[in-house]
């Protein structure tokens, strides 16, 4: 394996979706090729560090112009109460 | 109106706060918008990469939730719920909005100028380091650097933690595409951040 394929494979072996023949060559590649071990150790590192971001909140204080706009915007919204049940359609979709 | 002194512990409780919001009460919105649109705005910035954007898909988020409170279940929590309804807001705004695709951007496999050119070890780690914000900030701006092709493939993969199939669904894409799109995303961030990191 050359470093041009493991680096083409990275994701799927981080990812444990790699036959095991593949998974013995990239093991066999970075156990002799440190570059490749840098590139898979940072970019494991990477996905650790995001993977929390998803509950990440923006300090209301460091935006609160903007949340004034929206609270502003929401509460001068057009009145729609009746036409509620035409939209029930589209939180499925994630 | 109410000013940024009410008192928001009258809806500490979620049921109390949907109550007040299903009775359209004023205070009601004004907390739920406290607790939720930093939330809702952080996802909508991550996956538009684009301030204003982020605004429009803020403000329409909490419009559209509070046209269908009567749908609202409650089973997911308020949490999840909105920001379901601002994924699928930018998701749309995406559709929407961005007719121009470079082809590099879809290639179904890495360029050559995406081959690592980084290769020193970073010294910070993740595991044990909680994000800082000079960090989180190198993070906004290295994910508003990707394309957007790469970026909202990474954004629900990575960060929000959505399987490959379920991020197909979200995007009408086949799942080896968000397979290669998401691979590239994380090539391109690692370059991106190794400076930052390499001395952190
Ligand atoms: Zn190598």
């Amino acid at each position: 394996m050359t470093c041009e394929e493991l680096i083409a494979h990275l994701s799927s072996y981080i990812d444990h979706e790699m036959d095991a023949a593949l998974v013995a060559e990239v093991q066999e590649h970075i156990a002799h090729c440190r570059n490749c071990r840098v590139v898979l150790d940072t970019t494991q590192r990477l996905i650790v560090l995001v993977h929390d971001e998803g509950r990440r909140i923006i300090p209301a204080s460091q935006r609160s112009a903007l949340f004034e706009r929206l609270q502003q915007a929401f509460l001068n919204r057009p009145q729609t109460q009746s036409q509620s049940d035409q939209h029930s359609s589209e939180d499925s979709a994630v | 109106m109410p000013g940024p002194t009410i008192d928001l512990t009258i809806y500490e409780n979620e049921e109390t706060l949907l109550a007040g919001l299903r009775r359209r009460d004023p205070d009601a919105c004004a907390c739920l918008i406290k607790r939720f649109a930093p939330l809702v705005y952080a996802q909508a910035l991550r996956l538009l990469g684009d301030a204003d954007e982020a605004e429009g898909v803020l403000q329409q988020t909490f419009i559209k939730a509070c046209e269908k409170l009567d749908t609202y279940e409650g089973r997911s929590g308020l949490g999840s719920w909105l920001y379901r309804i601002a994924t699928n807001e930018a998701l749309m705004h995406l559709r929407q909005h961005s007719p121009r695709i470079d082809l590099d951007d879809v290639a179904e496999t890495i360029q050559a100028d995406e081959m690592p050119q980084r290769l020193k070890p970073w010294t910070l780690d993740p595991a044990a380091a909680a994000l800082n914000s000079e960090l989180r900030a190198m993070l906004e701006q290295a994910l508003a650097a990707l394309p957007e092709t790469l970026r909202v493939v990474f954004v629900l993969r990575d960060i929000q933690g959505l399987s490959t199939e379920e991020t197909a669904a979200a995007l009408g894409l086949g799942e080896s595409a968000v397979k290669v799109r998401l691979h590239r995303a994380r090539l391109r961030l690692r370059e991106l951040l190794a400076a930052y990191m390499q001395e952190h």
